[in-house]
């Protein structure tokens, strides 16, 4: 496993993780937008079978060039493919909940508290098959700074959002 | 109010566990193959449900207007750069940077579509994420020096 990688990563890995970010918000805006005219459900459904054509076209452009670096690495283990299920699973929660008294903001705080909460158990034990990285007092650090930003925002920022 | 406090959370859990499970299996294959398979099973679980509970072709979807439909290819791309970073820099670290990006534009978007927002919490909230990116970041400097 890339564990030498997970110690000493490229600028390039937090630059592209930080514009994923990014994409995630017109993502969030284009599915709500469909969720309108339709359910949560719908739109979901919709947004990952437009996906699954999205990724052949994108994997027959470029899978010549994006040969997967097998041969040192084993396997992926059955119950690395069900992904999928838990990112199906956040939808419906999410959209229960953010029409629940607890509304958009509510739900992007508990959900944001939710995801750090994980990560650093993920992190910290190493789990599901993912380098172990020992948080230090840094990354606690800027979770803490990180995390107390987006509570501005989410809670008192986007004002009516 | 305390379930829905409990389905918030877990919202944010399954999303981490999402990531850490498409992280491990584009180790073995790649970010892009591994954000297919992400979106083919959840295509799957949605159309089982769909067809059990009702509401997978609503009466007013063919209104949307047709850049709605663009959610999903921004999600391959969401999904496998995910992928890729978890496996590198770890799961904080991603969860930290993803999130970040997402406030960021989040502000500036509410300030294109012209949302009411409070300028003072938007202002000091990206400060603190960018400091506590810069943060995150210093440690790197110390760690290629070694």
């Amino acid at each position: 496993m890339t564990i030498d990688a997970a110690r000493n990563p490229h600028p390039i890995y937090f630059a592209g993780a930080f514009a994923t970010g990014g994409l995630l918000t017109f993502m969030v805006h284009l599915n709500g937008e469909l969720a309108r005219y339709g359910n949560p459900l719908f739109s979901s459904w919709t947004a990952h079978g437009t996906g699954i054509i999205a990724a052949v076209i994108l994997l027959l452009l470029i899978h010549r060039r994006d040969t997967p670096t097998r041969g040192n690495t084993p396997k992926a283990p059955l119950w690395a493919y069900f992904g999928g299920i838990s990112g199906a699973a956040t939808v419906i929660l999410t959209s229960t909940a953010v029409n629940s008294p607890l509304g958009l903001s509510g739900t992007l705080a508990l959900g944001l508290a939710g995801q750090v909460v994980f990560s650093a158990a993920a992190d910290s034990w190493g789990l599901f098959g993912l380098p172990k990285r020992r948080l230090d007092t840094r990354d606690v650090a800027a979770l803490g700074l990180v995390v107390t930003g987006a509570a501005l925002i989410i809670l008192f920022g986007r004002g009516a959002a | 109010m305390t379930v829905f406090v409990f389905l918030a959370s877990l919202g944010g859990v399954l999303v981490g566990l999402s990531r850490q499970l498409n992280g491990r299996l584009s180790i073995s294959t790649t970010p892009l193959i591994a954000s297919f398979w992400n979106h083919a099973v959840g295509f799957a679980v949605l159309t089982c449900l769909g067809l059990f509970i009702g509401g997978l072709f609503p009466q007013r979807a063919a209104e949307a207007p047709w850049y709605a439909y663009l959610g999903g290819p921004i999600g391959v791309i969401f999904v496998a750069v995910g992928s890729w970073a978890i496996a590198r820099i770890g799961a904080v670290n991603s969860a930290l940077l993803i999130n970040g990006g997402q406030m960021v534009t989040g502000v500036a978007f509410a300030y294109i579509r012209a949302v009411p927002a409070s300028f003072w919490a938007n202002a000091s909230g990206i400060v603190l994420i960018v400091g506590g990116m810069m943060v995150s970041r210093g440690r790197r400097k110390v760690d290629r020096s070694q």
